[in-house]
C-alpha cells in the first residue's frame, strides 16, 4: 500500500477513535436529557453527532496547538526582547522541556483511546495486509497529535533560525524538535499502555489501586513541571543558563549529558562558542545518542501500535471467585466512591486526582515565601486553590460517560448527583484551609479572623461546583457534546462564585478597616450563594 | 418483592393514548397498554416499531408528547423516583459503567436503591452463580462479552426485587443456558405477582415466555391478546406467532417478494 493511501485510509480509524474518546464524555450528552428529554432532541442522529465530535476535536486540537506554540516560545521571550543574562542554551532546553510535557499530556488523553479501543477493527475485516494495517493505525495515531507536534517543531525552528541567523542551528533545532516529539509520543503511548493494562487486570488487589495512584501522581508531577516551566521561566532560565555555561564542574557536566539540556548546549554552541569545550563534546555525543534513542522509541511505538492493531497488545487477566458478596453504602457516599473509582481508571481524568497535591504544593510554596501571613495573602492563596478545584466538577461529569444512561434509570435525582460531585470538589479543596491553618501556627497572622477566609472559600467552591453543573445541564441539552470552549463559560461562572465573596471582603475592608465586619460580609455573600444553590437543588 | 398499595386487580403498568413525537416523526401513537400483576406482556414489533420508545417512556426517560402513564399507580413524569424505585430495567444494549467490575457496579446499584448488603446478598449470589460469573465478577465490565454484560444488567434489574420489570430484548447475546435461566426468572417473577413488559422481535421467545402479546407497528398497537386470540384474529388456527405477526403487519407478501428477489440475485450466475 502506498503511504499516501495509508494516510488517507488512516482517517477512518482516527475518526473512530476521536468519536470514541468523545463518547467517553458522552455522558455529557445524556445529561442534557437527565430524567426527561426535550422532544425533538433525541432525533439528532449519530452521524450528525460524529461530525460534530470531529469538528470539536479539530477545534480543540487547534486550540491546544496555539497554546503549545505560545508556550514553546515563552522561554525565548526574554531573548527576543533583547534582555541580557538569558541564554540560548537554556531557552532551547526549556522550550523543548515544556513542549515535551505538553505533547505528552495531550497525547496521553488521546492515545488512551487508541490503546483501549480497537481503532482498526473496522478495517481489519477487509482484505488489507497486517503490515499495511499497522501503518494505517500508526498514521491514525499520528493524526491525533500532528498539529501540536508540527506546530511546536515549526515555531522552535523558526525562532532559533531568527535568533541565531544560522541555518545549521535551525537544522539542529529541527532534529531536536522532531526527536522531542517522538519521545513525547512514545512516553505517552507507554504510559497509556501501562495504565490500561492496570485497568484491565482482574481481581480485588489493592496493589492495582496503589499502582494506579502512583501513575496519577507521576502525571500530576508532569503537570506541575510544565506549569512551573511555563509560569516562571524568568527565574528558571538564568539559573539553568548559569549552570550550563558555568565552570565545568561535575554537576554541570552531568547536565550536559541530560536531555534536553544537551540539545540546548549544542544548538547554542553553534553560534556563541562560550561553553566549555568538554561540555560541548559531551553534549554532542549525548545528542547523537538521543537521536539513536528516538529511532528506537519510534520503532517501539510502531511495534506497540502493530500489537494493538493485531489485538495482542493488552492481555486481560481474570481471577476466579466464589464470593459474590457486595458491600452497600449510603447513596451519596456510594455515588462519591463510584465517581472516584471511575475517574481514577480513566486516563483522561485520572490526573485530576493529582490536583489536591498540586494545589497544596503550589500554595505552600507561594505562602512560605512571606514572613507574615497578611489577609491579602490568604485571599489570594484561597482563590488560587479554588481555581484548581473548579475543574473537578466538569471532570467528574466527564467520567460518568455512557454509564449515566444507566444511572438515569435509578431512583436518584440529578440534584443528589450534583451534591456528590460538589462534595468531592470541595473535599479536594479542603487541603488548602488545612495547609493555611498549619502555616498560621508557624507564621504570624495579621488578624486571627482571617483564618476563616479559606473555610468560607471552601463553601464557595461547593457553590461554584453546583453552579457549573447546573449550567452544564442547561447547555448540554442544547449542544449534547463537549468541547473546551463549551466549558469556559461554566468555569468563568465558577470563578466568579469564588471571586465575588473575596471582592466583598476586600471592598468592605477598604471602607470599614474592620476585619471582622469584612469577614461577616464575606460569609453573608457565601450564604446568599448557598441559598441560590439550595434553590437550584430543590428544583432538580 | 416490594408490595404496592393498589390491589392485584389494578394494572402495574398502564398507558392511555400515549403519544411520542420526535420532531415530525411519530414514534408512538395513542398507545393504550395495561399490564396486570402476574402478567408477562410481550411487546412485539419490527425494528423501529416503537418498542424501545414505549419502554423508555414508561420508565420516564422520555417525556410523552401527549397521553399519560401510570406505573404502580405513579406518573413517571411527576414522581420519577417512585417509579424508578419500582422498576427493574434491562436495556437493549446494556450500558453500565465500563471501568467498574460487576461487584462494584452491583454494590453501587444496591446502594442507590438503598438496599443493605444482607438483603441483596442472596439474590446476587444465586444469580451470579447461575450465570457462571465466577471468573468475571471482579473484572472490569469493559472486558466482558455482550452476553456477560447483559447478565450484569439482569442481576442489577432484580437486586431490589421490583414489582415491575421492563426488559428490552433481554436475551441479546445470551447463550442457551442463560437464556433459559432468564426465561425461568421472568416466569418466577410473574408467579410472585410481578408484571413484566418484555420487548422482543424473536417470535419463539414471545411464544414461549409471554402470557399476552401486543403487536406494535409504526408506533401503533395493532393487535393484542394471547397467542390463540391473535390466531383467531387473523383466522389462522394452529399457525405460529411468526405467521400471525407477518399477517397482522401486512408483511407476508412483502417477505415472499423479497425472498424471490434475493433468490434471483443469489442464483443469477447459475441461471445465465
Amino acid at each position: 500500500m502506498k503511504l499516501i493511501e495509508a494516510w488517507r485510509l488512516s482517517r477512518i480509524p482516527y475518526r473512530e477513535v476521536v468519536y470514541q474518546s468523545l463518547a467517553e464524555e458522552k455522558g455529557r450528552m445524556w445529561w442534557g436529557a437527565f430524567g426527561r428529554s426535550t422532544p425533538g432532541k433525541e432525533g439528532q442522529d449519530d452521524l450528525e453527532l460524529a461530525k460534530r465530535a470531529l469538528r470539536i476535536a479539530k477545534f480543540d486540537k487547534i486550540f491546544v496547538t496555539i497554546f503549545s506554540v505560545l508556550v514553546s516560545l515563552v522561554p525565548f521571550g526574554a531573548l527576543l526582547l533583547g534582555a541580557t543574562g538569558f541564554g540560548l542554551a537554556s531557552s532551547v532546553s526549556l522550550s523543548l522541556a515544556v513542549t515535551f510535557g505538553l505533547v505528552t499530556l495531550y497525547a496521553i488523553q488521546t492515545l488512551s483511546s487508541f490503546v483501549g479501543a480497537k481503532p482498526s477493527a473496522l478495517l481489519s475485516v477487509l482484505p488489507i495486509g497486517m503490515d499495511d494495517l499497522s501503518v494505517v493505525t500508526l498514521f491514525s495515531f499520528v493524526r491525533s497529535v500532528d498539529y501540536i507536534v508540527v506546530g511546536s517543531v515549526i515555531s522552535q525552528v523558526i525562532v532559533v533560525g531568527y535568533l541565531t541567523g544560522s541555518v545549521f542551528a535551525a537544522l539542529l533545532m529541527l532534529v531536536a524538535s522532531v526527536i522531542n516529539g517522538v519521545f513525547a509520543v512514545s512516553i505517552a503511548l507507554w504510559f497509556s499502555k501501562v495504565f490500561q493494562k492496570n485497568i484491565l487486570r482482574g481481581g480485588r488487589s489493592k496493589a492495582n489501586s496503589a499502582m494506579r495512584m502512583f501513575f496519577i501522581l507521576m502525571w500530576g508531577l508532569l503537570l506541575v513541571g510544565v506549569g512551573f516551566l511555563f509560569s516562571i521561566p524568568w527565574y528558571i532560565v538564568p539559573a539553568v543558563e548559569n549552570a550550563l555555561v558555568g565552570a565545568g564542574a561535575g554537576l554541570n557536566m552531568l547536565m550536559g549529558l541530560l536531555y534536553p539540556f544537551s540539545t540546548g548546549v549544542v544548538v547554542a554552541e553553534v553560534v556563541h562558542f562560550n561553553i566549555a569545550f568538554a561540555m560541548v563534546v559531551l553534549a554532542s555525543v549525548s545528542l547523537a545518542a538521543y537521536v539513536l534513542l528516538a529511532v528506537y522509541a519510534g520503532r517501539w511505538s510502531l511495534g506497540t501500535v502493530k500489537s494493538i492493531t493485531q489485538d495482542s497488545g493488552l492481555k486481560i487477566t481474570r481471577v476466579e471467585t466464589t464470593d459474590f458478596s457486595i458491600k452497600t453504602r449510603r447513596p451519596l457516599l456510594a455515588y462519591i466512591l463510584k465517581d472516584l473509582k471511575t475517574a481514577s481508571k480513566n486516563p483522561g481524568t485520572a490526573f485530576f486526582f493529582a490536583m489536591p497535591v498540586l494545589q497544596t504544593l503550589i500554595i505552600t510554596l507561594f505562602v512560605a515565601r512571606y514572613v507574615v501571613l497578611r489577609v491579602s495573602l490568604l485571599l489570594t492563596s484561597s482563590l488560587m486553590g479554588g481555581v484548581f478545584a473548579l475543574f473537578l466538577p466538569l471532570a467528574l461529569l466527564t467520567v460518568e460517560g455512557k454509564g449515566l444512561e444507566y444511572t438515569k434509570t435509578l431512583p436518584i435525582s440529578s440534584g443528589r448527583i450534583m451534591i456528590s460531585k460538589a462534595i468531592v470538589s470541595a473535599g479536594a479543596y479542603a487541603f488548602v484551609p488545612v495547609v493555611l491553618a498549619v502555616l498560621t501556627l508557624i507564621k504570624p497572622l495579621t488578624d486571627f479572623s482571617a483564618i476563616f477566609i479559606p473555610f468560607f472559600t471552601m463553601i464557595a467552591v461547593f457553590n461554584a461546583s453546583i453552579f457549573e453543573m447546573a449550567l452544564f445541564f442547561r447547555t448540554a441539552a442544547r449542544s449534547r457534546i463537549a468541547s473546551i470552549v463549551n466549558d469556559v463559560g461554566k468555569l468563568i461562572v465558577g470563578l466568579l462564585t469564588i471571586f465575588v465573596p473575596q471582592i466583598v471582603y476586600a471592598a468592605s475592608f477598604l471602607f470599614s478597616l474592620s476585619y471582622v465586619l469584612s469577614l461577616a460580609l464575606m460569609g453573608g455573600t457565601v450564604l446568599i450563594e448557598l441559598s441560590l444553590v439550595t434553590l437550584i437543588l430543590s428544583r432538580s | 418483592m416490594q408490595r404496592e398499595s393498589g390491589s392485584a386487580s389494578e394494572p402495574l403498568i398502564e398507558t392511555s393514548k400515549l403519544t411520542k413525537q420526535f420532531g415530525s416523526v411519530i414514534a408512538l401513537s395513542e398507545l393504550d397498554l395495561r399490564v396486570m400483576p402476574g402478567e408477562i406482556y410481550g411487546l412485539l414489533g419490527p425494528n423501529g416499531a416503537g418498542k424501545t420508545t414505549t419502554i423508555k417512556t414508561v420508565l420516564g426517560l422520555l417525556e410523552p408528547t401527549s397521553g399519560w402513564i401510570k406505573v404502580a399507580g405513579f406518573d413517571p413524569a411527576k414522581r420519577p423516583l417512585e417509579v424508578k424505585s419500582r422498576i427493574g430495567y434491562v436495556a437493549e444494549n446494556p450500558v453500565v459503567y465500563d471501568s467498574l467490575s460487576p461487584r462494584d457496579f452491583l454494590a453501587f446499584v444496591a446502594s442507590i436503591r438503598k438496599i443493605d448488603s444482607k438483603a441483596s446478598a442472596e439474590m446476587v449470589s444465586r444469580l451470579a452463580e447461575a450465570f457462571d460469573m465466577g471468573k468475571y465478577f471482579d473484572s472490569p465490565i469493559a472486558t466482558l462479552s455482550l452476553g456477560m454484560k447483559q447478565k450484569v444488567a439482569l442481576i442489577a434489574s432484580l437486586i431490589h426485587r421490583p414489582p415491575v420489570l421492563l426488559l428490552d430484548e433481554p436475551l441479546n447475546g445470551l447463550d442457551a443456558k442463560s437464556s433459559r435461566i432468564v426465561k425461568d426468572m421472568v416466569s418466577f417473577h410473574a408467579e410472585k405477582g410481578g408484571a413484566v413488559l418484555f420487548s422482543t422481535h424473536i417470535m419463539e421467545v414471545a411464544q414461549q415466555v409471554c402470557t399476552r402479546i401486543g403487536i406494535i407497528y409504526h408506533g401503533k398497537l395493532i393487535a393484542e391478546g394471547t397467542l390463540d386470540q391473535l390466531r383467531s384474529e387473523v383466522h389462522r388456527e394452529g399457525s405460529t406467532l411468526e405467521e400471525v405477526f407477518l399477517k397482522l403487519t401486512h408483511e407476508e407478501s412483502e417477505v415472499v417478494d423479497t425472498s424471490r428477489t434475493l433468490r434471483e440475485a443469489f442464483f443469477r450466475n447459475e441461471t445465465n
